[in-house]
């Protein structure tokens, strides 16, 4: 049996509300991988300070483990499909090459905490940028509203 | 004019200069900001505002919202922010959303941080070893994020909510 057009078009409708709609319980969803990427955010403009020099290196150590466990988290976060917030609809069409681009800056932030543990700033500042990808990974999966 | 009286006017006006000089370096400088103190205030903002946000998720684990997994990664990662607070409040850099009080009341301001340190620490071991929803665990998420009794004293949340 052939189905009319407008059968065919309420159909395609009702099939992308889901991905559309944003419910109440989705928007906890939003919310919570936007804590969880401000998070990373905020830590990657503190140990901005500290690569410039304007606040002490203290911390940097610690600051490097933050990224390494929230990186973590973050894949978690993003498990749940719901399109919203900055994501990109990509982050679920791309979702293994998204999860390893999270899995490698977490595992490239714990390497270089464990670096800066034990050889202090100067020995980890090096390969702060080859850790820290977050533009090429934006530049793909983020659409910033701001 | 008595030349005593003279004297005694020329002292009480060249006193007055030099107290509302002094005055002027007392009160006003410290509240003037320089780049370097801009950067201080930048810096502890970042830390607090970390605090903030993965206080937030966690309280979205807490009331449902959110499945449980992360907890304990949430609570590892305050613990390890709590600890990097206190040095970035060490420089006394009044700004932001930071009471003078912070550094007026700077060991008592220094015990809370090592607290929550500390408590938030025995919370995220603790969520190693609990379900999320465990009650124990709720308590002593509840006990370690005493958010509030801090920001009442040293916070000044008119500036910003965030």
């Amino acid at each position: 049996m052939r189905q009319s057009p407008l059968c065919l078009a309420v159909v395609l409708i009702v099939s992308m509300l889901p991905m559309k709609a944003v419910h109440a319980d989705d928007q906890d969803v939003i919310d919570y991988r936007e804590h969880v990427m401000k998070t990373m955010g905020e830590q990657a403009g503190a140990i901005a300070q500290i690569l410039e020099k304007k606040v002490p290196a203290d911390n940097f150590a610690m600051h490097l483990q933050v990224l390494a466990v929230t990186a973590a988290t973050a894949k978690k976060a993003f498990e749940a499909k719901v399109i919203g917030g900055e994501a990109k609809a990509d982050v679920w069409m791309h979702w293994a090459d998204f999860a390893k681009r999270l899995d490698d800056l977490s595992a490239a932030t714990a390497s270089l905490a464990a670096t800066a543990l034990s050889g202090g700033l100067a020995a980890a500042a090096p390969k702060v940028e080859g850790a820290l990808t977050c533009k090429s990974c934006h530049d793909v999966y983020r659409e910033n509203k701001k | 004019m008595n030349p005593c009286v003279h004297e005694i006017r020329s002292f009480l006006i060249i006193l007055r200069r030099v107290l509302i000089q002094t005055a002027f370096v007392v009160i006003v400088l410290p509240s003037v900001v320089s780049a370097d103190g801009q950067d201080a205030i930048d810096y502890r903002e970042h830390i607090m505002n970390t605090l903030n946000e993965q206080a937030g998720a966690l309280g979205q684990i807490l009331a449902g919202a959110i499945p449980g997994d992360n907890t304990a990664a949430h609570l590892n990662t305050i613990a390890l922010t709590a600890q990097m607070a206190l040095k970035a409040f060490e420089p006394k850099v009044l700004g932001g959303e930071a009471k003078p009080e912070v550094w007026l009341n700077w060991a008592d301001f220094s015990k809370r941080m090592n607290e929550f340190a500390r408590k938030s620490a025995e919370a995220a071991a603790m969520a190693k070893q609990k379900r999320y929803d465990d009650p124990l665990l709720g308590e002593k998420i509840i006990d370690a994020l005493s958010c509030k009794s801090c920001h009442d004293t040293y916070r000044n949340e008119t500036k910003k909510q965030s």
